[in-house]
């Protein structure tokens, strides 16, 4: 396909919009914040976003040590005190009711009345040179803690699951707002223009309590919203070619439309025109790259004993080998969802010493699979990865009814979860934050959400407080008013 | 390279800036609005405003910025800069003290400009959006030819301003789909085409037809359901069903019935609270029942009654009053001289409906499908006593024989029931401050103080003429569909943070003429617009017009923008000949991909409709909040989980492969190639056909030399359902002036 001299035109042009809009939507403020008007693109407020490729690579104001994200979502909320939060005070008070105290001024989802203390359900030891201690439902993530940045003193301000999503990929705990993805893809844009620049992957067999609206854009542009790639069926809605179709056709096709369109271009001289010009051949090299990028059956053998992973399923492994493949190649935030982790006992697929063993199995060898596999390929250190829930658990085995359960479980708690962090700009083999005896309270260096997010948008070399976007009439920020920079985990 | 863009970028940058801004010259009176509140917004209000009031200063209300500071001396003292201590902060040698704090001093320009209005007396001026409109004069202009009507005087006077020249008017064939497209949300007939171009159909019967037609409304009931956050299930974990269509069809039966604008907001937001209120009154009001509802387990009820009130009284400022009310939750406006407490007084205002985040939606009634409810309600008035004629026989039996949906409405708590409002600090609902009795903010009254003690008092208010707002908000939203843009960009913002009117006294010109000659009339006030030459001139765009005016602010030709989501899937649907003209009921579902919807906690399924179901209109297919439509929103419709003034266009690859791959314009495709091969004559006849069916335009013969040779392309995979003129058939509904409107 021919029309070297158009997009030259079209650069132009789209600098000459790019000017303007910096121009007219005042999102300068002098010229101090006009590189970073650039940095985001500031498509926002007063003018849509003509003309512009919204994914260009844009190069971030700070030094980032991380190119990408990778970020494993445990959607339900695993408990901490099963993998990370060793707590052998609470295994003294196993059986013993709740003290009162405890109970005082809280809200649970489904505890009534005085519940009863419920100890580790599982050994833990030290692991690693740096001694880190982990379950003994982690065997093989023991073999990577050292690159690993534990973080035991995570909180939250929600307590449900859908808000408490929302708050982890949004920052706020209300539907509207746009997920981490959208606003680092706002900023950063992409690597690889033949791929989407933020993608999602989900497993376990639903998709999150909050819907896609944890990977959505909210007020941001709807093209920064998250892709969601499937590892079954089409990879991307819409992606392969109409039954009957064959690629050569499709070429055909596409190149009578931009030839009649060049067309259109001297009739009306809009720019848009060549934009769209544009977009309907990367949507022919996507259909190439995207198949090629999502198929694992390309991978070696020993990548699959690695991973653990059936290729033609959609589990948490293949998601995250193809996590590591999407990063290999330029995609800038890869999000995975694994469904499951609501243990409350109420059931036999979801409690603490039935189905919560289960998804320990699904995610343990993959994701420290990931962890070893960007290692050894020298992508770990540009690639921040981060993994946990969106909440913690009760030390208190939930009764839901006032009744004693069948089987055994936790209820919802804010205080304090486990999460980690490794690579792109984190210090591995240390833990960060401690919680009391009971594990019910972080009582050091505590992490809010908006302290992750700060933190990760550090990594990736953004300031938390200058990436804004402008909505009814104020700007917002992914770490709304709060966010501080954990510098002690940074490497 | 980059570096030489970013200087490139800077010196276009400072080019404009000099263009736009001729700085130097000091006006002979300095305005508060056009030459100090700018400044002020940019540089000074974030720590003096409604947030900060550092050192007590603060440059909101007029009476806080004369006040005397700490050491009980003004900031400012009218008529005397030299010795007025903003003078002196701003001019400081230490940089500690000059102001602003830690940023680039003030240009000298703007130093001259405030000394000078401070030594004219300071004088204050209220933000141009809360003073009421007026009729301004009609501009007279040098280019007279081709005038509509007076928009073109406005839109003139600063064409020549600019340098620029309106277009010529746009192609018939242009113009007629465009007018079609606005008016009714789909393409024009074939025939009234050909009548329209040969003359013997009218511009001015054309529209007269449009705006009559069906599809009328049906088209503007697409723009309210995003302000109206209208979707069918209720958001968050479960994102259950809920059945909200009866409200969809009140919306368009009262566009169709060009219900006035204010008829059309007294029942939407207080329809209940009317003497005598309908059944029609009631549905009407499930506009503030489109709010979210959290039904997973052990979630507070309370907290999320509260979320569905804040976001009614957001929603309402925005959407009549183009105010955001957001920040107003947590403290007080920071640029907007609005109050913490006020919000309160709006929130009194919603905060007394009998809905409560309850699982069983309560308080709900009892709707049945449009073929249904005249005889429901004919049976139920004659149950309840009423006298109908004619007399319905076995009435029981038949009333129990129709399905009935519950539609979620308002309902006012009466008596000791009545809730007490009290401001919540900082935006938290388990920190309660003050009581506070309903209102509206102060800013907003005018100068006429309003009592206002419910949803009913607050509504006539709205649409009262000492409310300056809602007229022009209304004008400027219809301006935006019509052109692409508002007169005010900031659709939601007409606050002192908003974009200035590019045309401000044609705004009020609208405004007026619509609230008041036209008693709110939607259809007069479209006619009004399209009959303007600024309407019907052509797209076209020189690189001159491109340069001097690249965002087009001052209407020198057509805007040429995509097309919406839902035009671009009716559209397909149309010209293919597979559009259902079927109005009103339960939400379809049409065909989607498998497996998009895999909810938690829910067993909520996409079944597929079934005949024509599958071909409506884009506005009734099915929304689900946490899973929407995917083509839909690949096209920029919004999840619907918030009210939304205004789409951002985007333009990606995931669009052709929509276009290019859905199942939906594959068959539409496949359905236009059919017809197509039906054509008598020749190939060419045949592409020729197909080509104008789709843009109703005569195919260029480079078009069809394109075309010819995609349909003689070897097809290598043969037995394929992709025929050659399939082939033709999608490329057609692909191109770029099928997508846009020209």
């Amino acid at each position: 396909m021919k029309g070297t001299e158009l997009f030259t035109e079209l650069r132009i042009r789209q600098l000459q919009m790019q000017t303007r809009r910096h121009f007219l939507q005042k999102c300068t403020t002098g010229l101090g914040a006009l590189a970073l008007g650039s940095l985001t693109g500031c498509m926002n407020r007063n003018v849509p976003g003509h003309g512009k490729n919204p994914f260009a690579t844009k190069s971030p104001p700070g030094f980032a040590k991380a190119k990408r994200v990778i970020y494993l979502h445990m959607a339900g909320a695993p408990s901490q005190l099963e993998l990370f939060d060793y707590k052998p005070e609470l295994a003294k008070l196993d059986g013993k009711p709740c003290p009162g105290s405890l109970l005082e001024g809280r809200r649970f989802a489904f505890i009534q009345g005085v519940p009863k203390m419920l100890g580790p359900q599982y050994r833990f030891k030290p692991c690693g040179q740096s001694g880190t201690y982990l379950s003994e439902l982690l065997p093989h993530f023991s073999n990577v803690v050292d690159d690993a940045c534990v973080i035991k003193s995570m909180h939250t301000d929600e307590f449900n699951h859908a808000p408490a999503q929302l708050f982890m990929h949004t920052g706020h705990g209300r539907l509207g707002r746009p997920s981490m993805g959208s606003w680092v893809s706002y900023g950063l844009g992409t690597e690889n223009q033949d791929l989407p620049g933020f993608i999602v992957l989900v497993s376990g067999g639903k998709t999150p309590d909050a819907g896609k609206s944890v990977w959505g854009s909210g007020f941001l542009p709807s093209v920064y919203q998250g892709v969601q790639c499937r590892s079954d069926g089409e990879p991307v809605l819409y992606l392969n070619d109409p039954k009957g179709m064959s690629r050569d056709q499709k070429g055909k096709i596409i190149e009578a439309i931009n030839k009649i369109n060049e067309e259109s271009y001297k009739t009306f001289g809009d720019p848009e025109t060549l934009t769209r010009i544009e977009q309907f051949e990367l949507a022919y090299r996507m259909q190439a790259s995207v198949p090629e990028a999502m198929d694992i059956t390309r991978e070696p053998a020993s990548m699959h004993a690695l991973y653990g992973t059936t290729p033609g399923q959609s589990t948490f492994a293949n998601n995250a080998l193809l996590a590591r493949r999407l990063a290999e190649r330029g995609v800038r935030f890869i999000q995975l969802f694994h469904w499951g982790w609501d243990a409350h006992g109420a059931g036999r697929e979801e409690a603490l010493n039935m189905g919560f063993k289960d998804r320990c199995k699904e995610v343990d060898q993959a994701m420290s699979a990931l962890i070893l596999d960007l290692k050894q390929r020298g992508l770990l250190e540009e690639t921040l990865v981060v993994w946990g829930g969106e909440f913690g658990r009760t030390p208190m085995r939930e009764n839901r009814d006032g009744k004693v359960m069948t089987w055994i479980g936790r209820d919802h708690h804010t205080e304090c979860f486990s999460i980690w962090m490794a690579g792109g700009g984190i210090r591995g083999g240390m833990t960060y934050g401690e919680t009391d005896d009971l594990g019910y309270f972080g009582i050091q260096d505590r992490v809010h959400v908006n302290d992750l997010h700060a933190t990760m948008l550090h990594c990736l070399g953004i300031d938390h407080e200058k990436l804004t976007y402008s909505f009814q009439g104020r700007p917002f920020r992914l770490t709304d008013t709060g966010g501080k920079v954990l510098d002690k985990i940074l490497a | 390279m980059k570096p030489v863009l970013t200087l490139l970028i800077f010196l276009l940058l400072l080019a404009c800036a000099r263009q736009e801004k001729p700085a130097g010259e000091l006006p002979e009176l300095v305005g508060y609005n056009t030459h100090i509140r700018p400044i002020i917004n940019q540089k000074c209000i974030s720590c003096h405003g409604g947030v900060r009031k550092k050192g007590g200063l603060s440059f909101l209300f007029p009476e806080e910025m004369f006040l005397p500071l700490e050491d009980s001396i003004p900031a400012i003292i009218r008529g005397d800069a030299e010795n007025s201590k903003i003078m002196q902060r701003i001019l400081h040698h230490d940089p500690e003290e000059r102001m602003p704090q830690k940023a680039d001093p003030l240009s000298s320009h703007e130093i001259d400009l405030i000394r000078k209005w401070v030594d004219q007396g300071a004088h204050w001026e209220t933000h141009w959006a809360f003073i009421p409109p007026q009729h301004p004069a009609i501009p007279d202009v040098d280019d007279k030819e081709n005038i509509g009507n007076p928009i073109d005087h406005f839109i003139r006077a600063r064409l020549q301003t600019q340098g620029l020249r309106a277009n010529p008017v746009a192609k018939k064939e242009d113009l007629i789909r465009r007018l079609s497209l606005d008016l009714t949300g789909l393409p024009p007939s074939i025939s009234d085409v050909q009548a329209f171009v040969s003359g013997s159909l009218s511009y001015d019967t054309l529209v007269d037809r449009l705006l009559q037609s069906p599809r009328f409304g049906e088209r503007w009931t697409a723009m309210w359901l995003d302000l109206a956050r209208y979707a069918d299930t209720r958001g968050y974990e479960k994102d259950a069903h809920r059945d909200m269509w009866k409200y969809r069809d009140w919306l368009i039966d009262a566009f169709n019935a060009d219900m006035p604008f204010d008829s059309f907001t007294l029942r939407q937001l207080a329809g209940d609270l009317l003497p005598g209120a309908g059944p029609s009154d009631l549905i009407a009001t499930a506009f503030h029942r489109n709010t979210m509802n959290n039904d997973e387990g052990g979630t507070d009820n309370e907290e999320f009654r509260i979320a569905a009130v804040i976001d009614r009284v957001n929603t309402t400022y925005e959407v009549w009053q183009g105010v955001t009310m957001g920040c107003v939750q947590c403290h007080s406006h920071p640029y907007d001289p609005i109050l913490h407490e006020e919000y309160y007084k709006s929130f009194a205002i919603f905060n007394n409906t009998a809905d409560a985040d309850r699982d069983d939606q309560a308080p709900t009634m009892k709707v049945y499908t449009h073929l249904d409810q005249p005889k429901a309600d004919s049976l139920k008035a004659y149950l309840t006593g009423v006298k109908t004629r004619p007399r319905p026989l076995l009435p029981k039996e038949n009333l129990d024989q129709m399905q009935a949906y519950e539609l979620p409405i308002m309902q006012e708590l009466q008596g000791a029931q009545k809730r007490v409002t009290r401001v919540f600090e900082r935006g938290n609902f388990l920190l309660k401050g003050e009581v506070v009795k309903a209102g509206a903010p102060e800013i907003l009254q005018a100068g006429k103080a309003v009592e206002i003690n419910d949803r009913l008092q607050f509504a006539q208010w709205l649409v009262s003429p000492s409310n300056p707002l809602t007229a022009r908000v209304m004008v400027n939203r219809i301006w935006a569909q019509l052109f692409d843009q508002g007169l005010v960009t900031t659709l939601e913002d007409f606050g002192s943070q908003g974009n200035k009117p590019s045309h401000p006294e044609l705004l009020d010109h609208l405004a007026m003429r619509f609230s008041r000659d036209m008693h709110w009339s939607l259809k007069k006030l479209i006619r009004y617009l399209v009959r303007s030459h600024t309407y019907m001139q052509s797209a076209a765009v020189s690189a001159d017009q491109l340069q001097k005016d690249p965002g087009n602010i001052w209407l020198s030709h057509a805007p040429r923008p995509r097309l919406s989501a839902e035009v671009i899937r009716d559209q397909a649907l149309a010209v293919s000949g597979l559009l259902s003209e079927k109005m009103y009921g339960p939400s379809v579902m049409p065909y989607q991909p498998e497996g998009i919807w895999k909810t938690v906690y829910s067993n909520a399924k996409w079944i597929e409709s079934k005949g024509e179901d599958r071909y409506r209109r884009a506005i009734y297919t099915y929304i689900r909040r946490t899973s929407p439509y995917p083509s839909m929103i690949t096209f920029d419709a919004p999840s619907r989980e918030f009210c939304v003034n205004r789409r951002i266009a985007t333009n990606t690859p995931l669009q052709a492969m929509v276009t290019l791959n859905d199942p939906v314009y594959v068959e539409a495709a496949n359905h236009l190639a059919d017809l197509m091969d039906q054509h008598p004559g020749s190939l060419e006849d045949k592409i020729g056909f197909g080509f104008e069916k789709a843009v109703f335009h005569k195919i260029s013969s480079e078009a069809l030399r394109t075309l010819v040779k995609l349909y003689n392309e070897p097809s290598p995979e043969a037995g394929g359902s992709i025929t050659p003129m399939s082939q033709v058939a999608i490329a057609i509904l692909n191109l770029d002036q099928f997508l846009t409107k020209s």
